[in-house]
């Protein structure tokens, strides 16, 4: 079977029920991570996830052409704006809680932390306090420029692609990136 | 080649951003500039904290199973239901319209208009359907015709809607005799599509009243409208049909639940005007429920507070509800039968026991009518008046009931959750109190906030329903928070005083020591033995208050027995016949110590208590 996205999104739109299980798991990781970056936080993310592949598999119809990741990261870019808009995200900290006791998926650090030797737990705290540091300085990027940023350096995604995903022109994608960066410049933590 | 390389141009280099000459540009510059290539070192190592993120992340089985359930689930609940592409509508709207505005330039008189339009109509039915013939008499109907009315009713594909119009016996002069139920007369008129939806979720009895406006395209005649509830909750008997416009020229004649066709009803209704005239239907469902929690934001001051309600609802009805406005009920719902019970019933009324000779099925021209349904009906003819408002909390007290309208109108498909706002009210004065009671929370200050729901804090439109609150406190000007702890409210009259429990307390400290203890006063029976004696007792308490804040802090001691006196220098207030209570103010980090000594009589020397008091 000719296991291309093209392929399984047009089996999915024929009623193969494999097909969109299997694009699901082909880009969960990537849209997953792309989400939690674009949100910072990861249970805003699993909801956008869930509402990208929604609208994807109401959308599927309309899928023409040869670039599905494109399109995919497209919905996901205008799933992760939409939903920026609607829960402006609100900063808690716990006083209870320890540094950085979770990590990104939610799960407790500490006893795994704990049974290592080689945990260190002063450079942990500080790295995880540059770790917020990041993340603070990327959510405080504009959501165009913040879709950019995550799309080219950490998603990896060429600068013509991310033009195709955010609807934009070349010019227009190493402008946002150039901001963005300028504005990192000035506030992420030296490491 | 020029002086030293910019930022802008160093940061364009190491992502590649710059053109290809540029790019070649600069490599060179900073072949030859150690100061260059020291600066672009520098910042480097500042992206490199970007790698802080890179961690690698894994979607869980069970979000991938969520995304698949959640796509898989409005086809497999649509199995009998219709599709309306969206071509036909916009075609026929182009045709109705195009019609219209060639009648109007060719005819010069009203009668030709009429006709025109008359002619619209029906080149719409031609679009939307195959056309079948006309049956006026129910003689020759069998099951072989059934069947495929029923395959008929069964179209592929992805649909929009449940309802559909099915026409009958369309005529100049509308026959008197209304027409059997329409086994194989189908005709469709239109396919209305859902206007306004609201709904009324009356969750401690899992039940939501749906109120639907829809437009249905009538011919002058008979008309039957078919609805169907394969895979959800919806409780057919509880299927009400009435027109919004043009009530004294239509006629909801009867609901039919033909036994051979499942999970369908179908309305006959009697028109003696052909168009669009607006329906409203309403029916009970299952499986959308609500629940409340809220989010407390202290000042820095801790002197105010705002509040946030939040009701998340869910939906489980087998349905998808758009853009609907959300209503909630507080208060208990008594109902006779169970809805999501009455909706899994393969008869709407049980097994049919009435077959008639030729459709094998009966009609039922009442539903029967239940006490709670009226109850719930007469809540929703206050609603029904009004027309949808966007973006308002209107709240109503219905006799012992509360109603809450969530702000504006959402969507909520079927399966998914949707967080809305109910409360928003900013400066609430509050009262910081602390707490100290060993028999209840054993030997630690419990915080509390406290309000109250009146206007004076301005709150008291509304009851307040159940729900975990949590809340917070402003830690900067920034706006930064801090998490102060949680609890769960139960309902909050109105001009009801409220103490939130926010668990115990670090920063205020109660520290009770017993000083001094003695027996005193024995009496003794006519034997000697001891009849009566008095424990007398001196504690010493200490308040230590490390925050920054004035406090109040409230004591109660208890002393095991209704038989009791106390001499101290500070006021209390007895709170019951065995406990005592103190309240104090204490500035910011400030300590304050007293004591008392507490008197218990025991034995005869109860009675001593007695005559002192």
């Amino acid at each position: 079977m000719d296991n291309t996205d093209e392929s399984l999104i047009e089996a999915h739109c024929k009623g193969d029920p494999m097909a969109f299980s299997e694009l699901v798991r082909r880009y969960g990781d990537g849209i997953l991570g792309y989400l939690m970056r674009m949100s910072g936080n990861h249970h805003q993310a699993e909801d956008l996830f869930q509402e990208t592949f929604k609208r994807v598999h109401e959308k599927a119809h309309t899928f023409r052409g040869s670039q599905f990741k494109s399109w995919l990261f497209t919905i996901a870019t205008n799933v992760a704006i939409d939903g920026l808009r609607r829960h402006r995200r609100m900063r808690v900290i716990s006083l209870n809680q320890k540094l950085d006791c979770t990590d990104r998926n939610g799960e407790e650090l500490g006893a795994v932390a704990l049974a290592d030797d080689s945990y260190e737990p002063l450079q942990e705290a500080a790295k995880a306090e540059q770790a917020q540091q990041v993340r603070e300085a990327i959510e405080s990027l504009p959501a165009r420029q913040r879709a950019t940023l995550v799309l080219a350096y950490y998603q990896q995604i060429s600068y013509p692609e991310v033009a195709k995903v955010l609807g934009c022109s070349l010019g227009t994608v190493k402008t946002q990136m150039y901001r963005a960066l300028r504005t990192l410049a000035q506030k992420l933590p030296d490491v | 080649m020029k002086n030293h390389l910019t930022e802008r141009e160093l940061i364009e280099y190491q992502f590649k951003l710059a053109p290809e000459a540029r790019m070649k540009e600069t490599a060179e510059h900073l072949q030859g500039c150690g100061e260059c290539r020291e600066h672009l070192e520098k910042l480097q190592r500042k992206f490199a904290a970007l790698d802080l993120l890179r961690e690698e992340t894994k979607i869980s089985e069970d979000l991938i199973s969520r995304v698949i359930e959640q796509t898989e689930q409005p086809l497999r609940t649509r199995v009998v239901r219709f599709k309306k592409p969206v071509w036909i509508s916009s075609a026929a709207a182009v045709l109705l319209v195009g019609l219209l505005l060639v009648a109007a330039q060719l005819s010069k008189d009203g009668t030709k208009k009429r006709e025109a339009a008359k002619e619209t109509i029906l080149a719409e039915e031609k679009i939307v359907l195959a056309s079948k013939p006309e049956i006026t008499s129910v003689r020759g109907l069998d099951k072989d015709v059934v069947k495929k009315t029923t395959f008929a009713m069964a179209p592929k594909g992805k649909v929009a809607d449940r309802y559909v119009a099915v026409g009958g016996a369309a005529a100049a002069a509308i026959a008197e005799q209304a027409p059997f139920a329409p086994a194989g007369a189908i005709e469709l008129v239109t396919l209305p599509r859902r206007d306004k939806v609201q709904l009324t979720i009356y969750n401690s009895a899992d039940l939501t009243l749906v109120r639907e406006r829809r437009n249905l395209t009538l011919k002058k005649g008979w008309n039957w409208l078919q609805f169907m509830w394969a895979n959800t909750l919806i409780d057919p008997t509880s299927l009400s049909l009435e027109p919004l416009a043009q009530g004294d020229k239509i006629d909801i004649q009867q609901l039919v639940f033909p036994a051979s066709l499942r999970e369908l009803g179908r309305w006959l209704i009697r028109s003696e005007v052909s168009g669009q005239v607006p329906f409203e239907i309403t029916y009970f469902t299952s499986g959308l429920s609500w629940r409340a929690f809220y989010m407390g934001t202290l000042s820095q001051d801790e002197k105010t507070m705002r509040l946030s309600g939040y009701v998340r609802v869910g939906n489980n009805s087998g349905e998808d509800y758009e853009k609907a406005q959300t209503r909630l009920i507080v208060g208990q719902v008594h109902i006779l039968d169970e809805i999501a019970e009455l909706a899994k019933r393969q008869y709407p009324y049980n097994e049919p026991v009435e077959f008639d000779a030729y459709g094998g099925f009966r009609a039922l021209e009442e539903k029967p009518e239940r006490l709670d349904e009226k109850l719930i009906y007469a809540y929703a003819e206050k609603e029904l008046d009004t027309e949808l408002r966007r973006k308002e909390i209107v709240k109503e007290g219905l006799s012992e009931y509360f109603l809450y309208t969530i702000e504006g109108t959402e969507t909520i498909p079927n399966q998914w959750g949707k967080r809305l706002l109910s409360l928003d009210a900013a400066d609430i004065e509050v009262e910081s109190l602390y707490k100290y009671d060993e028999q209840r929370w054993g030997e630690q200050t419990i915080r509390f906030v406290k309000f109250a729901n009146d206007e004076e804090h301005n709150l008291g439109q509304t009851p307040i329903p159940d729900g975990d609150v949590k809340i917070y406190s402003q830690a900067d000007s920034e706006g930064y928070l801090s998490y102060v702890g949680g609890t769960n409210i139960k309902y909050i009259p109105v001009d009801e005083e409220v103490e939130l429990n926010l668990g115990p307390a670090r920063l205020v400290g109660v520290e009770p020591k017993m000083m001094d203890f003695k027996t005193d006063n024995f009496m003794f029976d006519t034997k000697g033995n001891v009849a009566g004696w008095d424990q007398i007792r001196t504690w010493k308490i200490e308040i230590t208050n490390t925050r920054t804040l004035a406090i109040e802090v409230e004591i109660t001691r208890g002393f095991g027995t209704a038989y009791w006196t106390m001499q101290t220098d500070i006021a209390y207030e007895k709170y019951d016949a065995t406990h005592a209570r103190f309240k104090l103010n204490l500035e910011p980090r400030k300590k304050q110590v007293f004591e008392y000594t507490v008197t218990t009589y025991h034995g005869v020397r109860e009675e001593n208590w007695i005559r002192q008091n």
